[in-house]
């Protein structure tokens, strides 16, 4: 230890001397030198660096400290070699390039003033040893009809590598015993050296030498003769030949790719039925060495099959396989089937009740060695051990044997009987094709009635993409195999399994989403038992399409009954759990579950005279479906209830006829009062024999005054009066005109206010007619000979005061000033002013009133005298009356 | 101590011996039928590459026809003296290596000679000077093989001396250029068909039996 520290000093010691004359020279005066100089380290190593200094005594090693990554180094790292060098070692643990310092503290003003003299740095690069090359492998490839000159190698890349201190790889091919050699670098973990040519048959000694910046080192030699290395074109030329002779084999014969001068190859032959990709690879020792034909036996005929060939050296471990050849394609020739058609039969219930209808398809053999072009067939059928008939072969041609590959054509249907439940039928056929006949198969049909045991516990499960099968085999020996049948809507397969299986996939292509129905039947010795069936989906999805939906009968004001039609099997894409029937109007849908049996649904509780939607669901385990929205209108009203209304009211109606009719039967007195007033019968009136020449004799009060007022009150005429004023109104019109001069004329004579508003301005006689109930009717004075004057004539016109008819009810405003003047009577009462006979205006105009005794009856007694006053009043004041008064004075002479 | 017993038991006391002779005579074999299979390898190496050669040389006979015109077939028939002999020479197997050695080094400058001429005539890139290149690394290939085999069958005899690398340019018209080339190719060929038919019949004496080369 002691002689290796001072082996270490001493060499240190004469570095320092060797470098202190080079160093310190190029380092313009710098008191310290840091060794070695720019290394480049191995990473993973510890590195030792020594700081010398030279050229001074103001410091000493112990002044001098390290610095590496901008800190100061720990003191323990260093160790002193003398008073003027101080090592220090550091791991060198990454691939970072980084600087090494070397620093003297501030001892004296010397070096405080040269602190750049006191400092030294080196570089430190990093970097792996190079590794050895590993598993060279070179090659070769064909150009043309040589062998490239390229040799192309690789080796395993280097597990550590810097990119700044990288690896150069120099590839080194010699050919041995022609002092041949070539060489190429890379930095890659593969070079391609390009040589004069292709040295067939000569040997090569290939190595990789790797070189950096720590080291060398050179992989192992690979000495190989040269065409260990080629890899040939795959052979050209290949083909197949089939021949009718030999329809279980192929000729196959290629041509080589490269003179064999060059390379002598052996090759390899593979196939596969067209279509699958598990190849046949045909052993190599089964060729000849330098072989350019082989032929392929143990084939299937009529059978498409793919080959490939290849090459190689034919030395063991020379050289490359070759890429296949193309594929090429060729059919073996036709042989006779060699297996049996696969015969089943499909029953069906016959037209009549004791009958079935059996249907045979046959499936061509599995070897069937080519196009089956028909099938020979012989039906026996046997009534209770009788033998009944016994048809000869039939020969049954296929229609479009090309199609055989078809899924649509996996079977070929061969004739459908008609069979009584009591007979049995044994089929026997078999196939041909082209090369002659295959083996023959039966089946039979038992009697519909023979108990045979039939098939029970038949559970089917998915399995992936196909159904797995289970049953329970019935207690009977005699089962020699199964046949495992399913039928979708269009389409019908099936399979045989053997006697001892009771589970089993079906084979075919199940599709998902279409509904299967399976069958397993047992075969007793060629005869067919009764089955066990399940109905399966191999998955379910959502149906394809909803339910339409409808009406059932009538629209109910409350309640309508839907019915929907149930999903075709192809578009239930599994089985129906249950129908979801929606409704709303407008609002909120209501949704109803109802099972999947259930086409129909009374909806209730709804709302009358209202807009519905309706649809349903159809939900599957796969999903649901709506279907189309309808959409309906609640009844106004119940179906009946109009005609309820109707009658109701109809015998309401009839109720109240009937109520009125007996009210008219029984006070039609009353009735005829109120609705026909009597009305004083013009006629009956004395005023005809009223003149002023005719002597005033008094009549009876009672008559008088009835023609003389005709004051109409509603109360108290009598059913007379109406058709007496008829009458009058009709006597009236006539004298229309005349009798309207004279109300303008006379003026202030007529009760009424306007001249329009007399009698004399109704057209109609139903006008009056109408108004005669509810119109009080005036007088109006009515003159043959009008009123020329107030000088009399010398021959007096008798005048004639008659009832008026006018129909204008008295108004207030009109009978405002004879209230007014009546006022001071206090006589409120109609009474007391309408049936008042007055002086009339053009009594007032003469100056002179007749002396007329009022005659009036039906007027109470309190009423004349104040009336009579206050026309008095009246008159004082110089006053006409707007109201008509009858006279009932009539006309005197003045 | 084999007094008083037969001779037979004798060879029964000494079974160790006698495995030793086994094993010895089992070593001598492998290592015999080592050498015979580096004999018959390296023979059979050399006959591959000559019948390669061989083949090569057909083919630019060929080409070399082809290339020339319609004489081709005519001048190709004439002979020369400067060309060597296609004959191998000599009694004993060393000198028939030999002259194996001694004609191939011979053609070697003729065939460059022929390439030169006709890369005056030819096309550069032409097949028939990438033949005739080809043809002349073949044979400086196979001189190799040959005379790696000669010095591991012979090491005490002093291998072939070399010819002239190279030939003084004759004069030598372009039709003369034609007709010796040819003739050289087809010399050269005949001269290949004759080393494969020796390499075989070396191949048949030398390599068998104990001693690996037993003609020496």
């Amino acid at each position: 230890m002691v002689s290796t520290r001072r082996l270490q000093l001493f060499v240190l010691a004469y570095l320092a001397s060797a470098l202190s004359s080079a160093v310190c020279v190029s380092e313009a005066g710098s008191h310290l030198v840091v060794i070695p100089q720019s290394p480049v380290l191995q990473i993973g190593t510890n590195f030792t660096a020594t700081c010398v200094i030279i050229n001074t005594t103001e410091v000493t090693a112990d002044d001098l400290y390290w610095r590496f990554r901008q800190t100061v180094i720990p003191s323990n790292q260093y160790t002193k070699i003398n008073e003027s060098a101080l090592s220090v070692t550091i791991p060198v643990n990454n691939e970072e390039s980084e600087w090494l310092y070397c620093y003297c503290k501030n001892k004296s003003p010397y070096v405080f003033v040269n602190q750049g003299k006191f400092v030294h740095g080196i570089h430190l690069s990093k970097a792996y040893p190079p590794e050895k090359p590993k598993n060279l492998t070179c090659i070769a490839i064909q150009d043309g009809k040589y062998i490239s000159k390229n040799l192309m190698c690789s080796w395993d890349p280097a597990e550590h590598n810097v990119k700044k201190k990288p690896t150069t790889y120099t590839l080194h091919v010699e050919v041995i015993h022609n002092n041949q050699a070539y060489n190429v670098s890379t930095e890659e973990n593969s070079a391609t050296v390009t040589m004069e040519s292709f040295p067939f048959h000569m040997d090569l000694e290939i190595w990789v030498v790797a070189h950096n910046e720590l080291g060398t080192v050179e992989s192992e030699h690979l000495k190989r003769e040269a065409n260990w290395f080629a890899k040939t074109n795959p052979p050209s030329d290949v083909k197949v030949i089939s021949e009718e002779t030999f329809p279980m084999s192929f000729l196959i014969t290629w041509k080589e790719p490269i003179p064999k001068q060059m390379i002598a190859l052996k090759y390899q032959i593979r196939y596969c039925p067209h279509g699958s990709h598990s190849w046949f690879v045909v052993p190599i020792v089964d060729f000849a060495k330098g072989t350019q034909s082989f032929r392929l036996q143990n084939l299937q005929p009529h059978t498409v099959y793919t080959t490939q060939v290849r090459c190689k050296h034919f030395n063991k471990g020379y050289g490359y396989w070759s890429d296949w050849s193309a594929n090429v394609t060729k059919k073996t020739a036709e042989y006779r089937p060699t297996s049996k058609p696969d015969l089943w039969s499909i029953i069906t219930e016959g037209e009549h009740s004791n009958e079935r209808q059996v249907k045979f398809i046959c499936k061509n053999p599995v070897l069937s060695n080519g196009k089956i072009t028909s099938f020979k067939m012989k039906i026996q059928t046997q009534k209770e051990n009788m033998m009944t008939r016994n048809m000869s072969w039939e020969i049954i041609p296929v229609n479009d044997p090309d199609a055989d590959n078809s899924p649509s054509q996996k079977f070929t249907v061969l004739k459908q009987i008609t069979l009584l439940d009591n007979m049995t039928a044994r089929v026997h056929v078999t196939a041909i094709n082209s090369a002659g006949e295959s083996p023959q198969t039966s089946l039979g049909i038992p009697e519909e009635a023979l108990d045979l045991d039939p098939m029970e516990g038949l559970k089917v499960h998915t399995q992936g993409d196909q159904f797995l099968l289970k049953w329970n085999a019935p207690n009977n020996t005699a089962i020699t195999q199964y046949v495992v049948e399913w039928v979708s809507a269009n389409d019908t397969d099936w399979q045989r399994e053997n006697k001892s299986t009771q589970q089993t996939t079906i084979k075919g292509n199940i599709k998902k989403y279409i509904c299967y129905n399976i069958s397993v039947y047992p075969i007793y010795s060629g005869w067919t038992g009764k089955p066990a069936r399940v109905e399966a989906y191999l998955a379910q999805n959502a149906p394809s399409v909803g339910p339409s939906i409808q009406l059932n009968g009538k629209r109910g004001r409350n309640e309508v009954e839907l019915v929907w039609n149930v999903i075709p099997p192809p578009a239930r894409n599994g089985f129906i759990t249950n129908y979801t029937v929606f409704y709303s109007s407008g609002t909120e849908p209501v949704s109803i579950t109802v099972p999947g049996n259930v086409t129909s649904y009374l909806l209730t509780s709804l709302s009358a005279n209202t807009q519905y939607e309706a649809w349903i669901r159809a939900s599957t385990i796969g999903g649901s479906t709506n279907g189309t929205r309808h959409t309906f209108n609640t009844l106004k009203y119940a179906p009946g209830e109009i005609e309820m209304i109707v009658v109701g009211v109809s015998l309401g109606f009839l109720f109240v006829v009937l109520l009125s009719m007996l009210l008219c039967f029984y006070k039609k007195d009353v009735i005829k009062n109120n609705l026909w007033p009597w009305i004083p019968n013009p006629r009956k009136s004395t005023i005809g024999n009223w003149s002023p020449d005719y002597p005033l004799k008094p009549e009876t009060p009672k008559e008088n005054c009835l023609s003389g007022i005709s004051v109409l009150d509603v109360d108290t005429s009598d059913g007379k009066s109406l058709s007496e004023e008829d009458k009058t109104s009709l006597a009236l019109k006539k004298d229309k005109y005349l009798s309207e001069e004279h109300s303008s004329g006379i003026g202030g004579s007529s009760c009424m206010s306007s001249p329009r508003q007399s009698v004399s301005d109704s057209d109609e006689g139903a006008d009056i007619a109408d108004t005669t109930a509810s119109t009080v009717q005036y007088s109006s004075v009515v003159a043959s000979n009008g009123y020329k004057g107030q000088t009399p004539s010398a021959q007096p016109q008798p005048l004639i005061f008659s009832r008026s008819e006018s129909t204008q009810p008295l108004l207030d405003s009109e009978e405002n000033p004879d209230l007014s003047v009546q006022e001071g009577g206090g006589a409120s009462q109609p009474f007391s002013r309408l049936p008042c006979f007055t002086h009339s205006s053009w009594n007032q105009d003469s100056g002179s009133f007749p002396e007329v005794e009022p005659q009036e009856v039906l007027l109470p007694r309190d009423s004349c005298p104040s009336g009579e006053d206050n026309e008095q009043k009246t008159l004082t004041d110089g006053q006409s009356l707007s109201s008509y008064r009858p006279q009932l004075g009539g006309y005197r002479p003045q | 101590m084999m007094i008083g017993r037969p001779l037979w038991t004798q060879w029964t006391l000494t079974p160790t011996a006698l495995l030793a002779l086994l094993l010895l005579l089992l070593c001598a074999d492998r290592t015999t039928s080592v050498r015979t299979r580096q004999c018959s390898d390296s023979l059979q190496r050399i006959l591959k590459l000559t019948r390669l050669a061989q083949k090569e040389s057909a083919d630019l006979i060929k080409t070399y026809k082809a290339s020339q015109g319609d004489l081709s077939d005519v001048f190709c028939q004439a002979s020369l003296q400067d060309v060597p002999e296609p004959a191998i020479s000599g009694l004993e197997l060393p000198e028939r290596l030999e002259s194996v050695l001694d004609h191939l080094r011979d053609f070697l400058p003729h065939l460059r000679r022929v390439y030169e001429q006709q890369a005056d005539l030819q096309a550069p890139g032409g097949p028939l000077l990438s033949q005739l290149d080809r043809v002349g690394q073949r044979g400086r290939g196979l001189g190799s093989l040959v005379q790696a085999f000669y010095r591991d069958a012979f090491p005490n005899l002093q291998e072939p001396a070399r010819g002239p690398e190279a030939l003084e340019p004759p004069a030598q018209n372009v039709f003369q250029q034609k007709v010796y080339g040819c003739v050289v190719v087809k010399t050269y060929k005949e001269f290949l068909t004759n080393v494969a038919r020796e390499l075989r019949s070396i191949k048949s004496k030398v390599c068998r039996g104990r001693g690996s080369f037993t003609s020496s």
